[in-house]
């Protein structure tokens, strides 16, 4: 096939349990990632061309050729929240393709303490009374942002319980996922309140982990690799005026419109795919309401829909439109520069047919992922098996 | 009212009636909270003073069941759960305290701006805005 050559594959993943791995270095935690995706695509370090990898925290992922081998190999380092590995895989992707290479390696990782993400106002450019008041708090923004989605599109706070139960019971087959035990929607929904209308079953937390990918160009994705997975498009978009993001101490009235939705648009436009064609996916669900809300924002069903498609079990791993068949953030948890790969991760699997935990039946062909975050960036990819 | 310390003094255009002190655009209109040099929507700068609606209603909310890490100032007082949400001004959505906290909170309620104390210092007491519902103002 002529039309293979410009194209980049995933040939391999490797991913370590997420959780906590208070006793292992971060980039002790990365190497094991890349070793894995190494061993999965059958080559050596020393094959790897280019490599890409991002973390937020303090470690340089440009020192990981010290655990792997000292090849001369290029490095670039991204870091940019939790948008870090849909990053440093679209760079990986775009080194192949401009000649620098036929096998690239794309590794991201996080190994935060126990309630990381505590945000100064400078950071953000705010000044000091906003966090003084108490109003640098993340889950307030997602609680105000939940409620006022539910209101605006007649869902039902059940949906958020059902979002969270489906986590938990994917997770629960899930091997590499954090919390494992299955909740119920009753319990997920009666669990101690942190901001209404979400609880603290209906939250992701801070943890550790890190994915790699190796990345193919042309036939040598077909060489590596008995099922590749194209890669047919990585977007990332900025937010624009207007859009309702964390830490805002005003908004302007009217429709919001969120990076979500321009970043969807753009990986749909440049796949040459719909939204109704992707029948496995991975979305952003930082709490429960962020799942319902990018249900809607990336285009997988209309705004208000969602009730009844999780009614329904439409999103669960044997429904029409699988969602976050890992367990997603809510239960992996969030290790921020990991987190978009291990989605990735999740979708080669299953469209490989060979999920570590619940597989979605009939050979699912098209996959997609989301990652959404602060100051408001979105990356979204679409990925086939062709 | 006028010897009240504030979190920070640039926030009110005024303190009886109480007002907030926002930026509006001379081009496109845009208004921002709290005041700011540029314009974010057209870029244009520089952005006029602004005196904010008294007046709006709840456009989204939540409560605050944990204490705040810090840089929050707790008040002395053990912590209270905390009604907070963002209110519609008509030009602008302000996010704020919604007093009193401990209310069945709906999304249009009509509420007014207000000043309360948020913690004390050795000077005495600091207030910040906050939105006051409709049905408890005197």
């Amino acid at each position: 096939m002529s039309d293979r050559s410009d194209s980049v594959y995933v040939v391999g993943v490797g991913m370590t349990r997420f959780g906590r791995h208070d006793d292992v270095g971060d980039l002790d935690l990365a190497a094991d990632a890349v070793r894995q995706a190494l061993g999965d695509a059958s080559i050596a370090w020393s094959d790897v061309d280019v490599a890409t990898g991002g973390t937020n925290g303090e470690t340089k992922p440009d020192n990981l050729p010290t655990y792997l081998g000292l090849t001369g190999l290029p490095f670039v380092t991204v870091r940019n929240g939790c948008a870090t590995g849909g990053i440093a895989m679209l760079t990986a992707a775009n080194m192949l393709r401009t000649g620098g290479g036929d096998i690239a390696v794309a590794v991201g990782y996080d190994n935060h303490a126990r309630g990381a993400f505590n945000s100064s106002p400078a950071r953000y450019g705010i000044a000091d009374w906003y966090g003084e008041t108490g109003l640098m708090v993340t889950t307030q923004y997602f609680a105000m942002k939940a409620r006022r989605y539910l209101h605006d599109h007649g869902i039902s706070e059940e949906s958020l319980g059902r979002v969270s139960a489906k986590a938990f019971a994917n997770a629960a087959d899930n091997p590499l996922a954090w919390r494992r035990d299955p909740l119920t929607v009753e319990q997920v929904m009666t669990a101690d309140m942190v901001n209404p209308p979400l609880t603290r079953y209906m939250f992701c937390a801070p943890d550790a982990g890190a994915v790699a990918l190796v990345l193919a160009r042309g036939e040598r994705a077909f060489d590596l690799c008995d099922a590749p997975v194209r890669l047919a498009a990585v977007s990332l978009r900025g937010r624009r005026f207007g859009s309702f993001e964390v830490f805002s101490p005003w908004l302007t009235p009217g429709e919001h419109l969120s990076p979500s939705v321009d970043a969807a648009a753009a990986a749909f436009t440049s796949s040459g795919l719909r939204p109704s064609d992707v029948q496995v996916a991975q979305l952003q669900d930082t709490d429960s309401g962020a799942e319902i809300i990018h249900m809607g924002e990336t285009g997988l069903c209309a705004h208000g829909e969602q009730d009844k498609l999780l009614a329904e079990g439409a999103t669960e791993v044997d429904g029409i439109l699988p969602v976050n068949t890992d367990g997603g953030l809510l239960a992996n948890g969030e290790p921020v520069g990991a987190s978009g790969l291990r989605q990735v991760h999740e979708i080669v699997r299953q469209l490989q047919g060979r999920a570590l935990g619940r597989q979605v039946p009939n050979g699912p062909r098209v996959g997609f992922t989301h990652v959404y975050g602060a100051p408001g960036i979105s990356a979204c990819s679409v990925l086939v098996r062709d | 009212m006028t010897d009240q310390r504030m979190v920070d003094p640039t926030l009110l255009a005024s303190s009886d009636p109480v007002a907030l002190a926002g930026a509006r655009c001379s081009q496109c209109g845009t208004v921002v909270f709290p005041a700011q040099d540029g314009c974010p929507r057209c870029s244009h700068r520089p952005m006029d003073t602004h005196a904010l609606a008294c007046t709006g209603v709840v456009w989204t909310w939540t409560t605050q069941h944990f204490a705040p890490k810090p840089p929050f100032r707790p008040a002395d007082a053990p912590w209270e759960p905390k009604a907070i949400g963002y209110v519609d001004l008509g030009e602008v959505l302000v996010e704020g305290w919604l007093v009193p906290s401990a209310r069945d909170w709906a999304i249009g309620d009509a509420v007014r701006v207000t000043t309360v104390p948020a913690w004390t210092d050795d000077a005495g007491d600091v207030h910040t805005f906050a939105f006051e519902h409709a049905e408890a103002q005197a």
